[in-house]
């Protein structure tokens, strides 16, 4: 060191630098980086970066240790304050002894805005559907059909123009439905996260307004039994959830693991404050195992879930026609208020989900990689109405999608600054509709074909992430359908081009700044395209349009997160500019018939602009008391029409503050939150809807959380309380706000054993 | 990277495969089932003894697109004042050509016929009473006394037949229960047919 300084330069340069995981581009915090020459060294924080201060102008040697990991040994020559330079540490060979093997755990690749629920969030969550456990996430809000059925909402987009990628699989069922619950059961998720951006060009078409991630947990590599058992009860409903899971390794076979998975739910008629929801029952039985091996070289995982549930409806929802559609609106209630039941009536839904994956991976080199996935989906559905006779134990619509998928891609994660993918991707469907429902099918029978190509790079250097991608697709459609006696067919053809640009800027170790602009598209889907009936919950005829064309968006999300310790800040703001937005517009004409009126409704295209801000925040006053809040407010606008679209979530607010008890530094949780949820008037309301929007609403929840430890084991105990005083209210985007005020006070006891 | 390009070949052979095993079903022809196409209204004269006379004369609406499209067409109702008949209601699916009033008739707990609109409501012309052989009220077969002292010569008998309803709710049993929503359930018809008194 004084050889060093004795040339008498200035010495107050720094090595700066990234370390991130060669299999996944994970930043790898604590890694340990140590300059021989001047024998000072530093430590990787959060997101990899460190840097080695007070430095003279010389060559140097860095050696960079992380537990089993191989060290990196590099000579580096600095003679400027801009070294700057991104080590990739690989995991070492699972033949040395004693080292743990981690599975091939894939991380979400994107510099978008991404939030995740997991761990103690996720575990508050549990006993609800995939949507209503979303809602915690700030930006995220549902679209419901009562209060069983709901679909995750990103920034004012759901449906088809949002992704669900079960265990890496992008979920295929009957999307398109507003009452068409995703079919999926979150307690396979370890972590459910979702990205803010449009991510098309990774994923595929309709990921527009985002993408939802629901993961398991990696893997076990080796011998390590873990069981975790779920019980949930619920007062509302009388809700009974249970979910058992166990997973473990073999020290025979080294790398070869295995997890299953199982959960059954039982609810009856859901209480407003009022009066029961006659027929709000539920249902549901899920199954999920996986089979994996992985070597240093090689991952093979084979993976199965089984979704299947029986959904009631709301019996006075469905209306004969518009008379009686507009007697129930002006009632504000159902007419009628069984009482508690588990029984389920008609109408109801039930629904069946089958997916089976198998996914590989193989290291060509140190820095490239191949991967194949193949999944396989098969979906359906039998909606029930109440109908005569016979008729009445026949589904009015029947439907059975099958889906492959196939990917093929090869990550690159290259020794410098670059890593990213190129891939193929195949999407092969066929939808029947099963004979006998004595209705003419809703929707035609179709076999799609989607085959995507694309590429992503990514530049990380120091603080800077940069990344761009883009892709190319091709869809063919062929549908053919009875009306009558007629034979109705049509072959349609979409092909579409998209990419994104996106970075990730540390500006300094406590904030961090992102942007991503990427394009998006979907086609129209086939209801869309060919829809022709009457639609029972809202006494409407929908008519689809052949000629739409496909959606085409633009969406930018900024996000800007503060982390200073005791304060914790995320911003995201976002813009998303559509064209040929397709939407279901009254046309003002009735149709009348033997049974009474209705409304007509058809699909049109119209340009539209969203854009919005979510914000989440928690600030540490003391080692007890805490506070947090979040929200969410997003404006959606037809251009062309200068009106707004339905079913827009209104600007929301959840705030709470939160008690601990005994200190945080025994890192048990025991924990008191009341929160408190603020939901404004939806004002900007389409020109035309059945009823105006609800009024504002405010809601109060108290949850404890509290984990004891027994022995090498760990119980969880939740007491968690839902609308502590019975409100009154209704929710605008629950479509059953026509109908019914939500849910009154649940009260739930949450159990979790692991050992 | 020549073994990229193979494994490629090899995947997409294999992918070709699956497609091939996995296609639609050809689409079958459905007849809308549920729907009701024609409703027969059939009067037959009564004596004071409440016995029939005469021959049974029909008015009918009809839809035969059901739902779909257009206006059904509905017959104008002549009836005689001062006259009591027999009133039954027919009703027939003609897509599917199945005969509904039976249906109902077996669900006889879960329907029933209610008569509304300026015959029935306010100043009536027409009295109606259940008198379903059953002894059920239902509403297939009714009767209906025609006014003898009423100075209209036109008015309007809107019939409703609703399904799944409550039948005890307070008031269902009256034929002209205007409030029916109420007793919950749904309507499956609901016709207005144009009346004209001679």
């Amino acid at each position: 060191m004084g050889a060093i300084s004795a040339f008498g330069q200035k010495c107050d340069f720094s090595i700066r630098g990234k370390i991130l995981h060669q299999e996944n581009n994970d930043p790898i915090v604590g890694a340990y980086i140590w300059v021989v020459e001047s024998a000072t060294g530093a430590v990787s924080n959060e997101n990899g970066n460190f840097e080695v201060k007070n430095l003279c102008a010389g060559n140097y040697t860095l050696t960079i240790q992380y537990l089993g990991h191989k060290e990196i040994k590099d000579s580096i020559s600095l003679n400027s304050n801009n070294f700057n330079k991104t080590y990739r540490l690989e995991e070492e060979s699972m033949e040395l002894g004693g080292v743990e093997i981690h599975g091939h755990k894939l991380a979400v690749q994107t510099t978008t805005s991404v939030s995740a629920l997991y761990g103690e969030a996720l575990l508050e969550a549990r006993g609800e559907s995939l949507g209503e456990s979303l809602k915690r996430i700030s930006g995220v809000t549902t679209f419901s059909t009562g209060n069983s059925i709901s679909k995750p909402v990103i920034h004012g987009m759901h449906s088809n123009r949002i992704m669900i990628l079960n265990n890496g699989i992008r979920l295929e069922g009957q999307q398109w439905g507003a009452e068409h619950a995703p079919e999926i059961d979150p307690f396979v998720a370890d972590e459910i996260t979702v990205i803010k951006g449009a991510e098309t060009v990774r994923y595929g078409p309709e990921a527009m307004g985002g993408v939802i991630l629901v993961n398991p947990a990696p893997l076990p590599t080796k011998k390590d039994p873990k069981t975790n058992l779920y019980l949930t009860g619920g007062t509302n409903g009388r809700m009974g959830n249970i979910s058992v899971s166990h997973a473990n390794g073999s020290n025979k076979i080294k790398g070869l693991g295995y997890q299953v998975q199982a959960s059954a739910k039982r609810a009856g008629n859901i209480q407003s404050p009022d009066y029961y929801q006659g027929n709000t029952g539920l249902s549901e039985l899920n199954f999920s195992g996986s089979l994996g091996y992985s070597s240093s070289k090689l991952g093979i995982e084979g993976y199965y879930s089984y979704f299947n549930t029986t959904l009631g409806i709301l019996r006075d929802s469905h209306t004969g026609n518009l008379d009686d559609l507009i007697s129930i609106i002006e009632n504000g209630r159902p007419f009628s208020d069984p009482g508690f039941t588990y029984d389920i009536v008609n109408p109801k839904q039930v629904v069946s989900h089958h997916l089976g994956k198998v996914k590989s991976h193989y290291h060509l080199s140190d820095t490239w990689k191949l991967n194949f996935q193949y999944g396989f989906q098969a979906n359906n559905r039998q909606e029930f109405d109440k109908r005569r006779g016979d008729l009445n134990d026949r589904a009015s619509l029947d439907l059975q999608l099958f889906t492959n998928t196939l990917d093929l891609y090869l990550d690159h994660n290259l020794k410098n600054e670059w890593s990213g993918s190129f891939g193929i991707n195949a999407i092969q469907q066929a939808n029947s509709n099963i004979p006998g429902t004595g209705v003419t099918p809703l929707i035609p029978n179709y076999d799609m074909l989607n085959l995507g190509l694309y590429a992503i790079e990514k530049y990380s250097k120091g603080p800077l992430e940069i990344e761009g991608g883009f892709r190319y697709d091709t869809r063919s459609v062929n549908t053919a359908r009875f009306v009558g006696s007629e034979l109705q067919e049509a072959d349609l053809r979409y092909n579409n081009f998209s990419a994104f640009i996106g970075g990730l800027y540390q500006i300094n170790p406590k904030i961090t700044f992102n942007s991503n602009l990427g394009t998006a598209w979907r086609p129209p889907n086939v209801n869309e395209l060919f829809s022709e009936g009457l639609h029972h919950g809202a006494a409407a005829v929908e008519i689809g349009d052949a000629d739409l064309n496909s959606e085409n968006s633009v969406k930018w999300v900024n996000e800007l997160e503060y982390d200073g310790g005791r304060t914790h800040l995320e911003i995201t703001a976002y813009a998303n500019h559509i064209s040929d937005y397709i939407y279901l517009s009254p046309t003002g004409e009735t149709y009348v018939s033997l049974r009474g009126t209705f409304n007509v409704y058809e699909y049109l295209q119209a340009n539209a602009f969203f854009y919005g801000f979510d914000f989440s925040g928690s600030y540490v006053f003391t080692e007890r008391i805490s506070a947090y809040a979040k929200g969410s407010i997003i404006r959606a606008k037809n251009t062309e029409e200068d009106n707004y679209f339905p079913f827009i979530p209104s600007d929301r607010m959840d705030w709470g503050l939160a008690y601990q008890f005994g200190s945080l530094s025994n890192s048990k949780t025991n924990k008191l939150t009341i929160s408190n949820l603020l939901v404004a008037r939806q004002k900007r309301e389409p020109d035309f809807d059945l009823a105006p929007a609800p009024p504002a609403y405010a809601i109060f929840n108290i949850a404890y959380q509290k984990q004891i430890a027994i022995g090498e084991d760990k119980l969880n105990l939740g007491i968690q309380v839902q609308n502590l005083f019975n409100a009154s209210y209704k929710e605008y985007m629950n479509r059953f706000r026509y109908f019914t005020d939500d849910m009154g006070r649940n009260i739930l006891l949450k159990i979790n054993y692991q050992f | 990277m020549k073994y990229f390009k193979n494994f490629y070949v090899l995947s997409a052979i294999l992918f070709a495969m699956t497609l091939v095993s996995c296609e639609s079903e050809d689409p079958v022809m459905e007849n809308d089932e549920e729907v009701i196409t024609d409703v027969t209204l059939r009067f037959t004269e009564l004596d004071n003894s409440g016995a029939t006379i005469g021959d049974p004369f029909e008015f009918v609406a009809s839809d035969p697109q059901g739902i779909e499209l257009g206006s059904p067409t509905i017959e104008t109702v002549n009836l005689t004042k001062g006259k009591s008949y027999r009133m039954e209601i027919l009703l027939y699916n003609s897509i599917a050509d199945e005969d509904i009033t039976e249906e109902v008739q077996e669900e006889s707990d879960e329907h029933q016929f209610y008569f509304l609109g300026s015959a029935f409501i306010g100043s009536p012309v027409l009295t109606y009473t259940y008198d379903d052989p059953s002894g059920e009220l239902i509403g297939l077969r009714g009767n209906v006394v025609v006014s003898q002292s009423t100075g209209l010569n036109n008015a309007n008998m809107r019939i409703i037949l609703r399904h799944d309803l409550d039948k005890s709710f307070p008031g269902a049993d009256n034929p002209n229960f205007q409030n029916f929503v109420a007793a919950g359930g749904e309507t499956d018809l609901d016709i207005t047919f144009p009346l004209v008194l001679n």
